[in-house]
């Protein structure tokens, strides 16, 4: 059975790595002169700055990911956050748990849980009836984690993260931070003798015994499964399938060197008081080899389309929050577009499953019931439990 | 000669893998050209063909 996965982004690499402990003959095809997509990160002036993604797996090494991983084998350390989170409010950092949140907050939430039950509730209804903490909380959190704003977003679509969380726990960070992922990966799939080749494929077209991929290198090859992780858009182009509607979500990365510590703990401190920046995290905390000095990554989602407008307003944040601290400003980042935070914003994701027999897509355009990476996993999850029952060796 | 085109998003990975530390990046890629050793570097690993060659 041969299998062929194009893009070599975390979803594109954990699938291949899980068919191929399963004996699939799986190859990988990627256009970029590095594997991992926006999950990976290149040293840059001491300090490993990632190509989109937080050094960060939501739900720790309990969730999704952290399962998968281990199913496929691939070694990795995660450090989990204690505590969950923590929340810059009024000039004081607070932690977080149930009873952050006043009881008539907390019961607000369930009185819209049966609500959204008859009628789609927009969460910013749900914000508009809380106390200023929990407004302020939630939209903190939606920003830091999906890069969107309670107005964008509906209960139900947000409702399983808040199950996964309430079931997995809180977030983690991987000891190598997202590039030792890819690489334990790559290790797999490479010890299970499965190829990983930088090619740029120009079409997939549906044939008799299976599916051909067609490449600007070289000769055309058949497969029986081809797994897409190039996102959707991509992915019609390369089909005769059609676009789908979507909606991707965008947004900006500060990191930061610091040289005394603002953050104590392994967590991500939201920041409930600001223009823009939702959240930061001391990733050195978890991982002193992530930077020389102490190491900040801040996001922000877009408000607006005026990128440069969005992140003076960042900046302005970062400003006042690191205000008496000496520090220097590595990079930042902005993700929209051809390179997003989110191909698909929470409630946009396509199905895995495609009308191509054998076609299927993962990857962040592709996600289940859950945020960022551990969506992904959810994502290939299903694709691979699909493959396994429907393919036969 | 380094072009960024209009395309470029902002993502920073050109600055990340630049050796001569040319490349600035706020909103949009900016190339100091006096500062460019011409390894086109950025060119290859731009994830999304932002970065162009002029002769």
């Amino acid at each position: 059975m041969r299998v062929a996965v194009i893009g070599a982004g975390l979803g594109g690499l954990l699938t291949a790595a899980l068919l191929s402990e399963k004996g699939y003959e799986v190859e990988v095809f990627e256009k970029l002169p590095f594997f991992g997509g926006r999950f990976t990160n290149f040293n840059y002036k001491g300090y490993e700055i990632t190509t989109g993604a937080l050094h960060m797996i939501p739900h720790g090494s309990k969730g999704p990911l952290a399962k998968l991983l281990k199913k496929a084998g691939a070694k990795i350390e995660i450090v989990d956050s204690k505590p969950n989170g923590t929340a810059l409010y009024r000039g004081e950092e607070i932690v977080v748990n149930r009873k952050s949140f006043p009881l008539k907050s907390r019961l607000m939430f369930g009185f819209y849980y049966l609500k959204n039950l008859f009628r789609e509730v927009k969460l910013s209804e749900v914000e508009s009836r809380l106390d200023d903490f929990s407004a302020k909380f939630l939209r903190a959190f939606l920003g830091w984690s999906l890069s969107v704003t309670p107005s964008q977003v509906t209960f139900s679509e947000v409702y399983p993260i808040y199950e996964a969380t309430y079931e997995f726990g809180g977030p983690g960070i991987p000891v190598g931070g997202c590039k030792s992922v890819i690489n334990a990966l790559i290790e797999v799939i490479k010890s299970n003798d499965c190829k990983l080749e930088r090619n740029t494929v120009r079409a997939i077209r549906k044939e008799n015994f299976g599916l051909s991929v067609h490449f600007y290198r070289r000769e055309s090859k058949k497969f029986e499964v081809v797994i897409s992780d190039i996102g959707p858009i991509e992915t019609c182009r390369l089909t005769e399938l059609k676009l789908p509607e979507l909606s991707e979500s965008r947004g900006i990365k500060y990191s930061i060197a610091l040289e005394e510590p603002l953050i104590d703990h392994t967590s991500v401190m939201f920041t409930l008081e600001t223009r823009r920046i939702c959240g930061i995290n001391q990733v050195t905390n978890a991982d002193p080899n992530l930077g020389k000095k102490h190491f900040l990554m801040a996001h922000q989602p877009m408000i607006t389309s005026n990128v440069k407008f969005e992140i003076a307003e960042g900046l302005r944040d970062l400003k006042e929050i690191l205000k008496g601290y000496k520090y220097e400003l590595l990079a930042i980042q902005s993700f929209s577009d051809g390179w997003p935070v989110n191909r698909a914003k929470i409630g946009c994701d396509c199905k895995n499953e495609t009308s191509i027999k054998g076609l299927y897509l993962v990857g962040d355009g592709a996600k289940g019931d859950d945020i960022e990476v551990d969506g992904i996993a959810l994502g290939v999850e299903r694709v691979v439990k699909k493959i396994e029952k429907e393919v036969v060796l | 000669m380094i072009v960024i085109t209009e395309r470029c998003v902002g993502c920073a990975i050109c600055m990340l893998v630049c050796p001569a530390e040319a490349i600035r990046v706020e909103g949009k890629a900016e190339v100091n050209i006096e500062k460019c050793e011409s390894c086109k570097k950025c060119l290859i690993y731009c994830p999304i063909n932002a970065v162009s060659w002029v002769e």
